[in-house]
């Protein structure tokens, strides 16, 4: 029995969103269903800032709390391989496991486009689902949160069950450099094109997650909640580095009456950005 | 009060039962129209992360109300307590009217209602506090629903029903609980996360409770005082306000220790007191929500005056309901790892079709309430 995990080394990931790409064409994901996504921030303030990256999939975690809080058991533990799967035929949509995940990697759709136009009604389904793409994988098992999920569910990222689940028994590593493995590694993985990802068995010592893990010290990403994630962060310093909640966002902390003045950080950019999105929205 | 009065009373409370349901007739079917052409992007959620809204806020607010109608009722029976029998019955209909209105917003907003009803309970999802919580619902309703049923037999006694009225307030007491396990025990989102929640929705309810059963008992003698009886009037003069005060007074206590804290506190999460610091809500919650009434209330010139205890009812009412607010929305407005593109704290408005929900709520309520008044007399002491 495996225990799946990924290895991302930040050092090596250049933010370039193949994973992101990759796993939207996969998984025929919508536009803002990020299962992967590469976070962008910058850390200080000009002259003296950085901008930063971090990929971000769902963390497979030993112990998920989007599993602990779900009512109906729809979200759930594949003990075959540590998987956290929903299962689209159990969920109600009462969004609860999209509270209790810390890392913010759980998506309901029914929620307004996130671009215009909306894709949902450029290629609508017939059968109840989010949408119909013209392309799509053929892969659809419901019951493991795999295919186009139909209204009133939250989904994520499945680790690529599709692929992983019928890797051969017992291999260590599952790694696009060797042909006869390629298939079975998930497809953010396969097409990382500076190699900055990693999968294998976290069970196995001699697996090259396992090495790299303890090599490099690898890191979790807010180990503080319990949760354990499956993915582990490689971090030199050179790059990129964890980051914290706080700065990931976009401004820095509000000032208000009791809170230390501060120098107003120069995040014009951003702000458009994001009233862009609320304008849209509206 | 003479048949006469009755008689139109009566004819008042049809009036409020026949506006509810006319209301209730317009305002959810633009909700059903809304929610079947543009599903639930007709409301302002979004996975930025602000996952609830308005509509969990409108359920949990009636919900929790009906608890504390529930463990007010429950209570006076165990102790005994004669001098409220006068709103034991409007309390447990009533705590039955609130719930019918927050569950069916419960059911507006949830993806897949009907399943809901299956999938949960057969789930046995024991480490879910949602699991527990609608469990708990159950039996709560069943309870209530015999409680009700034995207060409106003739002759019944409160030493006849302690024990059945002790399994109520147990269960009324659950819901309440795990409904703030279910904030509190999020343990990385530290505007909810804090042990002390469920004891602070504890008395949240039961001011909630006292203020509705103030509220509603003119309502139900449609405001005129004369038409009270007197045991009633004796209640509302002498024990409910000392009752009131102390309840709005530790909910104060609760809202300023967790504020002080807040502002004071230095984790990732509690810059949203920041905000709400600066947002001009808080202040109407704590000046005129919470210590207008209290002033109301202490007053000796003011603390038996109707008109006093109404509008203090109405503004606890108010000051609940956003207070509600505060902690849900609060507790989300913080993204977590969503990148530059979302802003360092969300904002969040609800949409027209949320706010009609709430209307919903209270429309549904307010008939069913209405129709206990008319046929269940729910006044007059059996
Ligand atoms: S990252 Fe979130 S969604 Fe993924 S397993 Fe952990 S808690 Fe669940
Ligand atoms: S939204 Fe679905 S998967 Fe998430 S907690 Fe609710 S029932 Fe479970
Ligand atoms: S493992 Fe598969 S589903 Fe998960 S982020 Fe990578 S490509 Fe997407």
């Amino acid at each position: 029995m495996a225990k799946w995990g990924m290895v991302i080394d930040l050092d090596t990931c250049t933010g370039c969103q193949a994973c992101t790409t990759a796993c939207t064409m996969e998984n025929s994901r919508l536009p803002g269903e990020s299962w992967q996504d590469v976070l962008f921030y910058h850390e200080g303030t000009y002259p003296n800032v950085k901008l930063m990256w971090f990929p971000r999939p769902c963390m497979h975690c030993e112990n998920p709390s989007c599993v602990t809080v779900c009512p109906t058991k729809a979200t759930y533990k594949d003990p075959e391989g540590g998987f956290v799967l929903m299962d689209y035929n159990r969920c109600i949509g009462c969004k609860y496991c999209q509270i209790a995940c810390p890392y913010g990697v759980r998506f309901s759709m029914d929620e307004r486009a996130f671009v215009k136009p909306d894709i949902r009604q450029v290629f609508p389904s017939g059968d109840g689902r989010q949408w119909n793409p013209p392309y799509q994988a053929p892969q659809d098992d419901p019951g493991r949160g795999i295919g186009i999920q139909p209204h009133g569910v939250v989904s994520k990222c499945t680790f690529c069950y599709h692929k992983v689940s019928q890797a051969p028994a017992g291999v260590a590593d599952l790694d696009e450099d060797v042909p006869e493995l390629k298939e079975y590694v998930p497809a953010c993985v396969r097409v990382c094109p500076p190699k900055a990802r990693f999968f294998g068995d976290l069970d196995q010592p001699q697996s090259t997650v396992n090495r790299l893990i303890a090599d490099k010290r690898g890191v979790r990403l807010k180990d503080e909640t319990g949760n354990k994630p499956q993915v582990y962060y490689l971090s030199g310093g050179a790059t990129a580095a964890v980051p914290s909640l706080r700065s990931m966002a976009a401004a820095t902390v509000p000032t208000g009456p009791f809170s230390p003045p501060q120098r107003a950080p120069d995040t014009g950019a951003i702000a458009a950005h994001s009233a862009d999105w609320t304008a849209d929205q509206a | 009060m003479n048949i006469e009065q009755t008689r139109r009373l009566s004819e008042k409370q049809f009036a409020i039962m026949f506006a509810a349901l006319c209301g209730l007739l317009v305002v959810g079917g633009i909700v059903i129209h809304n929610l079947a052409v543009y599903g639930h992007a007709a409301f302002n959620l979004d996975n930025r992360g602000l996952f609830w809204g308005l509509p969990i806020i409108v359920y949990d607010y009636f919900l929790l109300t009906s608890t504390g109608l529930a463990m007010i009722a429950a209570l006076a029976i165990v102790f005994n307590a004669e001098e409220f029998r006068p709103v034991l019955k409007r309390a447990v209909w009533l705590a039955l009217a609130g719930l019918v209105g927050g569950v069916a917003v419960l059911m507006l907003e949830l993806g897949h209602p009907l399943r809901a009803l299956w999938a949960i309970p057969f789930s046995f999802a024991f480490s879910s506090p949602l699991y527990w919580k609608v469990m708990a619902v159950s039996f709560y309703v069943v309870s209530l629903l015999l409680l009700l049923w034995r207060l409106l037999t003739p002759g019944w006694t409160m030493p006849a029903l302690r024990t059945h009225a002790l399994i109520t307030l147990v269960l009324a007491f659950a819901v309440t609980a795990i409904a703030g396990v279910v904030y509190g025990s999020q343990s990385f989102r530290p505007f909810w996360a804090s042990g002390d929640i469920p004891v602070a929705f504890f008395f949240e309810s039961l001011l909630g409770g006292l203020a509705f059963i103030y509220f509603f008992s003119y309502l139900g003698y449609a405001f005129n005082p004369a038409l009270m009886p007197d045991n009633l009037r004796r209640l509302f003069d002498e024990r409910m306000p000392a009752l009131l005060s102390l309840a709005i007074f530790i909910h104060l206590l609760f809202v300023l220790a967790r504020l002080t804290s807040g502002l004071y506190g230095n984790l990732e999460g509690l810059q949203v007191w920041q905000h709400l610091a600066r947002s001009p809500l808080l202040y109407l919650e704590l000046f005129v929500g919470l210590l207008l009434p209290l002033v109301l209330l202490m007053l000796p010139a003011t603390r038996t005056r109707p008109w006093a205890q109404i509008l203090a009812s109405l503004l606890v009412m108010n000051a609940l309901l956003i207070a509600r607010f505060e902690y849900i929305i609060g507790g989300q407005l913080v993204p977590l790892f969503k990148g530059a593109w979302a802003p360092d704290l969300l904002h969040y408005a609800p949409s027209a079709t949320e706010w009609l929900l709430l209307l919903v709520a209270i429309f549904l309520s307010n008939a069913v309430n209405a129709f206990g008044e008319m046929r269940l007399h729910l006044g007059q002491e059996a």
